[in-house]
């Protein structure tokens, strides 16, 4: 009889995992990975140009980039959670920048209405997006690649091909590398991503509507069972992709001398790189913003060590392309058909 | 009412054929001379780089994939071919017609293996694969080079009185043609639809899956070639361009995202709607700026109409 008993617990407990899965699996919940490869590239950096460390300013404006890219994909990294894409993100970024230069400079609208207007109506072209993705269960690939034309034209049209000024003077000062934030030699931009990547990490984790936006990407069907409204989760994390990507849009113009045609096309793959590289991928429980922000450092610094071999930008991009293959090889593999079946 | 939806529910074609024959009696209107017959291996030339890359994305995307690397990976051939073969007397058609369709048909397997045997997801595969070509297109030829004469010219005219884009599409064509005689079309429709059912009923997803990228691949070098005889210059910097432009065409063609429907003539459709909604703008003389936002709404337009009135998938 205690030959049974002891068969029967071995088939209903489960087994303890041992040390290299409980390791392996314990890595994987954290961007460990990311943190090493991070480190790796600035001590490369730093060993390759010893000047760097004492050049503030250079510091200063490497992070610059770094925090208008992860802005750029903080509405993406969101999106992504929820195991969509949104292409939409160089015409949201191009409505941000008409707004924010030919709106002050043109007719004469005072910056936070801009912003609220680029946020309203962002928002509003997302949420459409959203709501349509979910209610008719379609793909957001090409309806939000349609709506990024949409809102690409738009911006076109209403500059009339006049991209000759600058953005106004309090957005420079926000997101140009030679600002201060009250007397601190760093630009209040970058403060403004670390708010918002504080802000992200509270509502994903601590609240209960994190938990119903994990639920609702990791699995639609169960998630509308346990009674989460999920067309209400899609229709408001598009709408924050949107009103998030108008306004990366004023900031990116506000760094920049000005604002042009095509300006936000890089950001769209370089952002969904930066996702992708700090270790979100599709619908899964792992992703959060904290990680695009490690990801967009990552190809930063990349991209600077690029420069420092004299090596061409295209050749950064190969190396862009051969990273993101190979991190996602390494933590974000799905399962067989066979373990599926 | 209702039969005629029934109709276009029934063929994932139709919505497409009705959008083409529409645009065309617009174009027509516009401009009567478009069609004309001298012009028209110039026309069809145009217009295969557009129905060519809708054709590369649809095999991965019936296996329930995606692959927006075939665009990029057209500027690619089309780079090797202008910047590469012919500089280094490579050009004739014998020695460079297998070497790019060798390439671009090995580019295309590599995306299959990544994504059935590494189990990567296809968009962050082709994203990956789409940065790599991107960037060797750059690295070999950053300026546009000009080609001097050589064998891609006559597929922009004619060819023994066709047109060469005939020859081009119509290979491409042929070639899927032949496949629907085998079970590998069915195989892959069936694993688009739904791989655990497609394993469980002993198709090789796995072979199914990789061939269709490899078939993609091999679809977008014709594209390539199409490209360069049309353009006889390297374009590098076309490739984020292009990228999209395939995936819209095939699901402007009724071929859907979610895989398992959708057919090869669905794509041309596509693809020949994606040209002549950019012709008929530019013909009536719309603002170019103007020509990418109603691009935009007509895309945006029909995924909402091939999801709504003409779904035929009870939700």
């Amino acid at each position: 009889m205690s030959d049974h008993a002891s068969i029967t617990t071995s088939l209903t407990t489960p087994q303890p995992p041992d040390r290299w899965t409980r390791v392996r699996s314990a890595a994987l919940q954290r961007p460990i990975l990311q943190l090493v490869v991070l480190v790796a590239i600035a001590v490369w950096l730093v060993v390759l140009v010893p000047s760097l460390p004492t050049n503030p300013r250079a510091i200063t404006s490497l992070l610059v980039v770094a925090a208008l890219l992860a802005f750029a994909a903080m509405g993406q990294t969101l999106v992504v959670i929820l195991g969509g894409l949104d292409l939409t993100l160089p015409g949201y970024i191009m409505i941000g920048a008409l707004l924010a230069v030919d709106g002050t400079a043109k007719l004469g609208l005072p910056l936070p209405i801009a912003a609220l207007i680029t946020v309203v109506g962002c928002g509003a072209v997302g949420a459409f997006l959203g709501f349509a993705c979910h209610r008719w269960a379609i793909s957001p690939l090409v309806i939000t690649l349609g709506a990024g034309s949409v809102l690409s034209g738009l911006a076109f049209f209403l500059s009339g091909g006049d991209y000759g000024k600058p953005a106004p003077d309090p957005l420079r000062a926000l997101a140009s590398a030679g600002s201060t934030t009250f007397g601190l030699p760093v630009p209040p931009v970058i403060f403004i991503v670390l708010g918002c990547a504080v802000v992200i990490w509270i509502v994903l984790t601590r609240t209960s509507a994190g938990r119903r936006f994990y639920a609702t990407g990791v699995n639609p069907r169960a998630a509308g069972l346990a009674r989460i409204n999920t067309s209400a989760t899609w229709t408001t994390v598009f709408a924050l992709s949107g009103a998030l990507g108008g306004l990366a849009g004023m900031f990116i113009a506000g760094f920049g001398a000005g604002w042009s045609q095509g300006m936000g096309d890089p950001y769209l793959f370089t952002g969904l790189a930066a996702v992708l590289v700090g270790g979100t991928t599709f619908a899964s429980q792992r992703g959060s913003f904290t990680r695009t922000l490690i990801g967009a450092l990552i190809l930063t610094l990349l991209s600077t060590l690029v420069l420092a071999y004299r090596l061409k930008e295209e050749q950064g991009l190969i190396l862009y392309g051969a990273i993101i293959i190979a991190m996602v090889a390494i933590y974000g593999r799905e399962r067989h058909v066979r373990d599926r079946f | 009412m209702n039969r005629v939806l029934r109709l276009f529910r029934q063929r994932t074609y139709a919505f497409a054929l009705l959008l083409v024959v529409v645009l065309l009696v617009l174009n027509v209107i516009v401009s009567p001379s478009l069609f004309g017959l001298e012009r028209l291996p110039a026309t069809l030339a145009t217009i295969a780089p557009f129905v060519l890359v809708a054709f590369a994305s649809t095999p991965s995307m019936l296996g329930g994939g995606i692959d927006i690397s075939v665009g990029p990976l057209m500027v690619l051939v089309n780079c090797i071919l202008v910047a590469v073969l012919i500089p280094a007397g490579l050009g004739s058609v014998g020695i460079a017609l297998p070497i790019l369709l060798a390439i671009s048909a090995g580019i295309g397997a590599l995306n299959g293996v990544l994504t059935t045997i590494v189990k990567i997801n296809p968009v962050i595969t082709t994203t990956g694969m789409l940065f790599v070509l991107i960037g060797v297109s750059l690295t070999i030829a950053k300026t546009p080079v000009s080609a001097p004469d050589n064998w891609t010219e006559p597929l922009a005219d004619t060819v023994w009185l066709v047109p060469g884009a005939v020859i081009t599409i119509g290979a491409v064509a042929l070639a899927w043609f032949l496949l629907n005689r085998t079970a590998y079309v069915r195989n892959l429709l069936a694993t688009g639809e739904s791989d655990t059912s497609a394993y469980g009923s002993g198709v090789n997803v796995t072979a199914v899956k990789i061939l269709s990228y490899t078939l993609g691949g091999l679809f977008a070098g014709v594209g390539g070639i199409a490209l360069t005889a049309f353009l006889q210059v390297s374009i590098a910097n076309l490739g984020t361009t292009y990228a999209l432009l395939g995936v819209a065409g095939a699901v402007l063609g009724g071929v859907s995202l979610l895989g398992g429907r959708g057919s090869m003539f669905g794509a041309l459709l596509g693809g020949l709607a994606i040209y002549l909604i950019q012709q008929l703008l530019t013909a009536a003389g719309v603002a170019p700026t103007l020509i990418v936002l109603s691009y935009g709404l007509v895309l945006v337009l029909a995924v909402i109409l091939g999801a709504t009135l003409l779904n035929p998938r009870k939700r």
